[in-house]
């Protein structure tokens, strides 16, 4: 891999590529360049997770032209297409590293083994949502005791918008989330469940079931499940399984005719 | 281009979350939690997922200024210390050390702290250090 | 803290009093959430809804200022009830018969009296937290900013005592720091009475060695504290002040009163990052570099001492605010050389104690937390295990003492002030950050939709607010969270600053601390006024 690495860089087939280097016993995302080649030494996987792609996108939004090679589990492939779609990253100029997700057999999706760490706490199962409750179980509440459930968990959130800005497939330059019309700003829980579910409907046809945004979250809110659910409606009603492919999601009717301006920093 | 990822510490409040500060061509481009970091765990809150936004500002002081006239002029650094050292020296050769003060700051790092009482203690002479752990 | 911030998730019961921990320490309360997740009892005790209030088992809204009678009355009860931990009680602490006495007194209808809570919530919250294995107490300024800010904290640590909650993991009192470096700025002695690590001044051992170290004689005076700078001021004993990331214009007592002062200076300097409101008065300004822009240590509220790296160049004409520091130092004849700020830590850590064990290779990026006194120390991860500070833990019989000011006929509403979750203190930092700005832009008055409606008040409505000391316009924020009779207004908005109403007048004997969390004020619709006076 290294020796990969290290040839992609000196060959010119990338720029510079985004991996990881462990730092005071810390694996952080690390960019290696063709300057520092032998940095490359270092280069680990870790169990670590950044979003690579999501840092590509900022790279690419500065020099379009740029060459980018990054380490990419099969979460990381799927968002580089759903970036790519949405014309935040070009894929002739990424060239993703393919490396094994996991210890587990890999599924095509939503089988990370990243988030299933850890078994839910007591009071969290009596009121709340399990985070590793599949959707099957998580729909057989009675329509009552699901929203009483769901509304728990909201109830919790922060508003740190860790969510989003964690998401490697989000990118507009305006949110929705900070529409004051839409959303009432200033307060504590924010509206909810409006904040969540704005969030969940932008997620459709975009979330590639990275776990980022649940992994983000300081309240532990299952974040995963909920947009993993509106995925399976896209899946039921279109046959579109978000991210497999660079195929137009059947959602983005207006995907050409919308300018993506860069986002303010 | 060169892309960085610098460990720090949120400045917002004492709980000490980690982020890193994401450079691009020696700019800050944003903060990213610290995935293993002891206290925040990879989790922030609005305040630390937008930690870069201050630093950027356009608000930001870029010179150090005195006061002429009751207008602020940039100065230089040699300028403005020297000054500053003047008066200070001048006040306390008139009324004495202690009538100086110096607030430091629960922003500041340790380092900057611990110099801050000692100029206090060693070069004014005073013990009149406070900060705003009261307010 | 006593414990640390992971420990909060080991805990059984957790009590929160004065302290809006979602709004102002986010990622403690995480740990909070997990631990009542995991079974833990979750107490809340604030005169305001926070959103912590809706998942706790018992949710109290005390009168303002009445957590001496709060706790008192709790303490009452358990050891009414025998829940007391007597065996921890004899073996580390002392003054405990007088105080029990003392105790005696604080009956639940006394109690229901001063602080306005159901005996029956009373006796819930005593025995959630009397009967837990492992009870951790967390406060922030809603404790400490009260005349009683001292006997506020004793009585924390009394209660802890009591139930033998302190030196056990998930224990423990647990002040939560404000600032990110408020630990630290106390650490390294930015106080008045002592050198780094809690040495005192007065102690001439402490002086010989601080002496023998820098080089030069040193004061024996302990030094004024900032609430007594002002008044320092007026009288004209203070002439200079060198004001360093602070903002006090904004975030001290008695905005009218202090202004005042500011102006009577014979030499201010102000060390900032943006023109704050206390730098546009200032003689000097010195143009300070923020935090990606330099290296150094911060110590969080659980004593971890972490170390930040350089992510950028300094902008512009700035410096780090050692190389001000050192490059002042050195014009006023007294030589401060030094290449980076790790050997100003060399330096600090050999004079004091708790940090004499750490370097920056040892603290890496998770840190280490003191006290940490030799090279192979692991740090301290709870405090007072087998034995207090001063050896017993001492019991002090506290009396309820109501606040300086309480509500009369002129002034008939109580104010308390604080933070909301998008801003921090003074604003400076925050307000010019755009994802926050847009979260809050302007600055509100919380108030009952009762007292509204009296009034006529709607959401957005102009209200004014006058307390002794000044008064100030502000927009209505109609909410349940705060009870008829009660107003609350933040304090991150230079427009309308709360400083205005607050008294510099009261504050705590012995901290000196101001009582910001409790003012007497009127409020009335602004509007009506003004058409009031075109009409007449």
């Amino acid at each position: 891999m290294k020796k990969k690495v290290k040839k992609w860089l000196e060959d010119g087939t990338v720029d510079l590529f985004l991996g990881y280097k462990i730092d005071c016993g810390h694996p952080l995302p690390h960019c290696f360049t063709r300057e520092e080649l032998d940095d490359v030494d270092h280069l680990v996987v870790g169990e670590t997770r950044y979003s690579l792609e999501k840092i590509a996108t900022h790279l690419a939004k500065k020099d379009p032209n740029l060459k980018i090679g990054l380490l990419a589990r099969d979460c990381n492939q799927r968002a580089i297409n759903v970036l790519t779609i949405w014309h935040q990253l070009d894929k002739e100029k990424i060239f993703p590293l393919n490396v094994n997700c996991c210890p587990s057999p890999i599924k095509p999706q939503a089988d990370c083994s990243y988030m299933s760490g850890e078994t839910a706490a007591s009071y969290k199962l009596q009121v709340g949502i399990d985070n590793a409750m599949d959707i099957e179980s998580a729909d057989a509440f009675s329509d009552r005791e699901k929203n009483i459930r769901w509304m728990y968990e909201f109830q919790k959130c922060i508003k740190c918008y860790g969510c989003r800005n964690i998401c490697p497939v989000c990118f507009c330059a305006e949110c929705t989330l900070e529409h004051k019309d839409l959303i009432g700003p200033g307060r504590l829980p924010p509206q909810v469940p409006i904040f969540h579910l704005v969030r969940a409907s932008h997620m459709v046809g975009r979330c590639i079931d990275c776990g980022l945004c649940e992994d983000a979250c300081p309240m532990d809110i299952p974040l995963r499940l909920l947009y993993r659910k509106v995925n399976t409606i896209t899946m039921d009603i279109f046959d579109y399984n978000t991210g497999e492919s660079c195929e137009q999601s059947p959602l983005s009717l207006l995907g050409d005719k919308v300018t993506l301006s860069l986002k303010p920093m | 281009m060169k892309c960085t990822f610098t460990p720090s510490i949120c400045s917002y409040c004492g709980t000490g979350c980690g982020v890193l500060f994401e450079t691009i061509d020696g700019r800050l481009n944003s903060t990213i939690p610290m995935k293993s970091h002891p206290v925040s765990q990879g989790k922030l809150c609005i305040k630390g997922w937008n930690l870069h936004e201050h630093i950027n500002s356009p608000m930001r002081l870029q010179k150090p200024m005195v006061k002429t006239f009751g207008r602020f002029i940039n100065t230089s650094w040699d300028e403005a210390i020297q000054i500053t050292a003047d008066r200070f020296r001048e006040i306390i050769d008139q009324y004495g050390p202690d009538s100086l003060g110096v607030l430091v700051s629960a922003k500041m790092s340790n380092e900057e702290n611990y110099l801050a009482q000692k100029l206090a203690r060693a070069v004014f002479g005073t013990n009149n250090v406070d900060h705003c752990a009261r307010l | 803290m006593t414990n640390s911030i992971n420990g909060i998730e080991k805990s059984n019961c957790i009590f929160i009093i004065g302290s809006n921990t979602t709004a102002n320490h986010p990622l403690v309360s995480r740990r909070v959430m997990r631990a009542k997740e995991k079974g833990a009892k979750l107490i809340v005790a604030d005169p305001r809804g926070i959103q912590l209030s809706q998942f706790a088992d018992v949710a109290v809204r005390p009168k303002l200022g009445s957590d001496v009678a709060l706790l008192n009355g709790m303490m009452h009860i358990i050891i009414e009830n025998g829940w007391h931990d007597a065996a921890y009680i004899e073996e580390r602490t002392e003054g405990y018969e007088e105080f029990a006495a003392a105790i005696r007194e604080s009956t639940p209808e006394k109690t229901a009296e001063a602080t306005g809570v159901d005996p029956e919530d009373l006796y819930r919250m005593a025995e959630a937290y009397g009967t837990a294995k492992a009870a951790s107490l967390l406060y922030a300024m809603g404790i400490t900013q009260h005349v009683t800010g001292v006997d506020n904290v004793k009585s924390c640590c009394n209660i802890a005592m009591l139930c033998g909650n302190v030196g056990i993991p998930g224990g423990g009192v647990n002040p939560l720091r404000g600032q990110n470096n408020v630990q630290g700025a106390c650490d390294m002695g930015g106080l008045p009475n002592v050198f780094t690590g809690y040495q005192p001044v007065t102690d001439e051992k402490a002086r010989a060695k601080f002496s023998k170290a820098w080089g030069c004689s040193l004061n024996a005076k302990p030094g004024l504290t900032i609430t007594d700078m002002i008044p320092a001021i007026l009288e004209g004993k203070l002439k200079g002040l060198y004001v360093i990331g602070e903002n006090p214009k904004l975030s001290d007592p008695d905005w009218n009163h202090l202004n005042h002062a500011l102006q009577e200076l014979e030499f201010l300097v102000v060390q900032e990052l943006f023109l704050s409101e206390t730098a546009q008065v200032a003689d000097v300004v010195f143009s300070a570099s923020a935090l990606a822009e330099k290296e150094g240590t911060f110590t969080n509220t659980e004593r971890r001492c972490m170390k930040f790296e350089q992510a950028v160049k300094p902008l512009g004409d700035t410096l780090p605010d050692w190389d001000i520091l050192a490059r002042l130092g050195t014009a006023m004849g007294y030589p401060m050389h030094y290449n980076n700020a790790r050997e100003i830590f060399d330096e600090l850590s050999a004079l004091t104690p708790s940090y004499a064990g750490m370097t920056y290779e040892r603290l890496g990026y998770d840190g280490l937390q003191w006290p940490c006194p030799t090279p192979k120390h692991p740090g301290t991860v709870y405090m007072h295990k087998d034995t207090f500070s001063r050896g017993l833990g001492k019991f002090h019989p506290i009396t309820y003492q109501p606040p300086a000011e309480k509500p009369d006929k002129e002034y008939p509403f109580s104010l308390t002030t604080g933070r909301m979750f998008a801003h921090f203190h003074t604003g400076t930092m925050t307000r010019v950050s755009p994802h926050l700005d847009i979260e809050q832009q302007d600055g509100y008055v919380e108030i009952n939709p009762q007292d509204a409606g009296k009034m006529e008040v709607k959401n957005g409505d102009l209200l004014t607010i006058c307390s002794r000391r000044g008064e100030l316009d502000v927009p209505a924020r109609l909410t349940n969270t705060i009870d008829p009779g009660t107003l609350f207004l933040p304090i991150h908005f230079g427009e309308n600053p709360a400083n205005i109403l607050t008294s510099s007048d009261a504050f705590d004997p012995l901290a000196k601390i101001p009582e910001f969390k409790v003012s007497a004020v009127n409020v009335r619709k602004a509007q009506a006024e003004i058409v009031e006076k075109t009409v007449s």
